[in-house]
């Protein structure tokens, strides 16, 4: 059988030919694969974590994936950024990301958003959206994220990579706890790769984790990182699971409610 | 003072308060989470938290790139 889409020449993959090894898990049932074809993912950057995440979703048979990054390809992204290259730079990430994840999956829907999110445009961007994936490399919108996800709208899977540290929790739609649980505000937070450095492997290590707890979200499969923060140091090669409770009095989530 | 630190048994001076131990650690207040024997400190209450010989603490740096 030929290609349709954007191969024509290569074969046409079966839906149930991809998913194969999935529904092979002992938790996963067919069933649950509807799920999956029918869910909408909203990326926020596509960074980093946005490459190491994307893939993944596209290729477990997420049906619409939601590319939102304001950037263009620059030659300082190709040592880490791995849907780029070099005859991209300049090109919106957003385009060039979406060319690489239709040629991967011809059948995943993909929407394109070259801006940046912010308090005032995220209930347009994000509507619709069942999982956010947080790949952003700044502190300020995560807060605005984790304000959506504590809003009750979709879970936001948060990940960071700086340096050769790496973080992942998820927080759930309605909070309790959510981000500000444990940290606060992050808007202060360190986030410039171009001063402190980061080792290209570790955005896809985070990216990769944030795309299994999305999957496993949407399937209802596993234990999602909900009210825990998993940390990888790659410099030592330590990981660490910490259980993080909700806060009495989060000014997010909880100034009304007692834990 | 005794105290478990990120998982380790570390030995340091009596400290008074969340706060100091960070300190004494060279951590910055800033996008730093702390959980005292299991519950999360808030970053306001840092400084007057008070610590106990045999606390255990996480404290994690928020790590904002992507």
């Amino acid at each position: 059988m030929k290609g349709v889409g954007g191969d024509p020449g290569f074969p046409v993959v079966r839906d149930v030919d991809r998913v194969r090894r999935l529904v092979a898990l002992p938790d996963v049932r067919p069933a649950m694969l509807d799920k999956l074809a029918g869910a909408t993912v909203a990326m926020v950057g596509m960074g980093g974590l946005g490459c190491g995440s994307a893939p993944y979703l596209a290729a477990a048979g997420v049906g619409r994936l939601v590319l939102i990054d304001p950037g263009r390809v620059a030659a300082t992204d190709l040592g880490r950024q791995v849907l780029y290259g070099p005859a991209d730079i300049g090109g919106l990430k957003v385009d060039v990301a979406a060319d690489r994840l239709a040629r991967q999956r011809p059948a995943l829907s993909i929407v394109r958003y070259p801006v940046a999110l912010t308090a005032d445009n995220a209930a347009a961007l994000l509507q619709g959206a069942d999982v956010v994936v947080d790949g952003l490399d700044d502190g300020s919108t995560r807060d605005v994220l984790n304000a959506w996800a504590v809003g009750g709208a979709a879970p936001v899977v948060f990940g960071g990579a700086l340096g050769y540290e790496g973080q992942v929790t998820v927080v759930p739609a309605g909070g309790r706890p959510c981000l500000a649980c444990l940290f606060g505000s992050v808007a202060d937070a360190p986030a410039e790769c171009s001063v402190e450095g980061v080792l290209g492997p570790l955005v896809g290590v985070v990216g990769s984790l944030q795309a299994a707890e999305a999957l496993k979200w949407i399937l209802g499969a596993g234990h999602v990182l909900t009210g825990r923060l998993w940390l990888v140091d790659l410099f030592t090669g330590a990981m660490r699971v910490v259980a993080v409770p909700a806060r009495r009095g989060c000014p997010v989530c909880g100034a009304t409610e007692a834990v | 003072m005794e105290l478990k630190v990120n998982g380790g048994w570390r030995e340091t001076p009596e400290l008074p308060t969340v706060g100091a131990l960070l300190t004494h650690l060279g951590v910055t207040h800033q996008a730093v989470g702390v959980l005292q024997n299991g519950q999360v400190v808030a970053r306001e209450a840092f400084d007057r938290e008070p610590l106990h010989d045999r606390d255990e603490l996480e404290i994690v740096r928020f790590v904002g790139g992507g």
